[in-house]
């Protein structure tokens, strides 16, 4: 096991020990159970990381827009859409990757926050799912024995890949129905079909191709339908 | 709190910074031989000298005691052409090799060197001391195993 993947599990395990520690800290002081609607709302996000990263002119971006149903503002079926970006060039090789493919991923989200403050902290599991068309070429491409130089191009080049996400979140609510969220995300490939040819460097929405790697998500989160759920506390009380 | 979000942000921080290069290490693409003459293992004693074509590049210079051939296959060509000559103290012979192949590009990552494989269709050769060539594998890519046996006549007295 190599030191970039030891690093990788032990901050793994770091984020879920962090994760139990503060539900446990939440749980003496919820002494009244509070039930939300079942269906309490509907949220639409976009992940803001992805579009500033494309924005700064970033190698690679996932730019993505994700809707959420919210169940008992416990359970949230999710659907998330997006566009993956990537231009790289090797740093002596000449070569060069690029592709601009949609991807979407599927999944659920679990509030284990009980009290209905407006702050949610999530387990996630996701879905993913691309099909994919990417470009390599190198203008400089010689034989190294027979010195002859061809301009190699492969464009178009084919591939679909399937992969799974876990991860923890959390959000925040900033003003009435607008809430920031982030998320980390830990990614296994679980399929990839390529030409023979030449892998991708780089897999739309799962991000470098490897067989797992991490991700994250800043989001900006929209409540809409019946609105986010307001607590029983609210009501007495009367806020908004 | 404060500690706790500084180790959540150290954590993100350096997951970021996890990069590594995972491109092939030993990445010569070769055609592996060997010499047999009358069922036997044999080697080339004299020295050997393999040419792509009459003006091409030297792919083996004066090699001596050659019992293995590691060769490189040209990029582009559908038919490489190889002259093996051997010369001794009072003798050089020479025979001429035609491989006919297919080149499929092997692409890893940018960040790694692109290269050709190669699938061997057909070889054949004029018989001056070589008698024939048998494949025996016909894929040419990183793998180190033989692709070719070289049969070679049998030694006159």
């Amino acid at each position: 096991m190599n030191l970039p993947t030891i690093c990788r599990y032990t901050c793994f395990l770091l984020l879920i020990s962090l994760a139990c520690t503060s539900m446990q800290a939440q749980e003496p002081q919820q002494k009244k159970k509070e039930k939300a609607p079942l269906l309490s709302g509907v949220t639409v996000s976009a992940d803001i990381v992805g579009f500033a990263m494309k924005a700064v002119g970033a190698k690679f971006a996932n730019m993505e827009v994700g809707a959420r149903i919210n169940f008992r503002d416990k359970y949230f079926p999710a659907a998330e859409l997006g566009i993956g970006d990537c231009h790289k060039d090797g740093a002596e090789t000449g070569n060069s990757f690029s592709t601009t493919s949609p991807y979407m991923r599927f999944g659920m989200d679990y509030n284990f926050n009980k009290k209905h403050n407006g702050n949610r902290l999530f387990g996630l599991f996701r879905y993913g799912f691309s099909s994919f068309k990417y470009d390599i070429s190198n203008d400089t491409f010689t034989d190294p024995t027979y010195g002859t130089s061809v301009p190699l191009r492969l464009d178009g080049e084919k591939a679909t890949a399937q992969w799974l996400e876990f991860g923890a979140g959390v959000e925040t609510k900033l003003w009435r129905f607008i809430r920031l969220g982030w998320s980390i995300r830990y990614k296994f490939r679980v399929s990839i079909k390529t030409p023979d040819e030449g892998k991708p460097y780089f897999i739309p929405g799962f991000g470098k191709n490897d067989s797992n790697g991490w991700g994250g998500t800043m989001n900006l989160v929209f409540d809409i339908g019946k609105g986010s759920f307001k607590s029983s506390k609210e009501k007495k009380n009367g806020k908004s | 709190m404060r500690r706790r979000i500084l180790l959540i942000v150290s954590c993100i921080l350096m997951l970021a910074a996890c990069e590594s290069y995972d491109c092939t290490l030993y990445n010569y693409v070769g055609m592996y031989g060997t010499f047999e003459q009358e069922g036997t293992a044999v080697q080339i004693k004299d020295t050997l000298t393999i040419t792509s074509g009459k003006d091409g590049p030297t792919l083996l210079n004066r090699s001596v005691n050659t019992a293995r051939l590691s060769l490189p296959l040209s990029y582009w060509q559908d038919e490489d052409t190889l002259v093996f000559t051997v010369k001794g103290e009072d003798y050089l012979v020479q025979d001429t090799v035609w491989i006919t192949k297919t080149n499929q590009v092997h692409y890893e990552s940018p960040d790694c060197p692109t290269t050709l494989f190669h699938e061997i269709q057909s070889i054949r050769s004029t018989h001056e001391f070589i008698e024939s060539i048998t494949v025996i594998r016909s894929s040419v890519n990183y793998e180190l195993t033989n692709n070719l046996q070289i049969h070679l006549l049998p030694a006159s007295d």
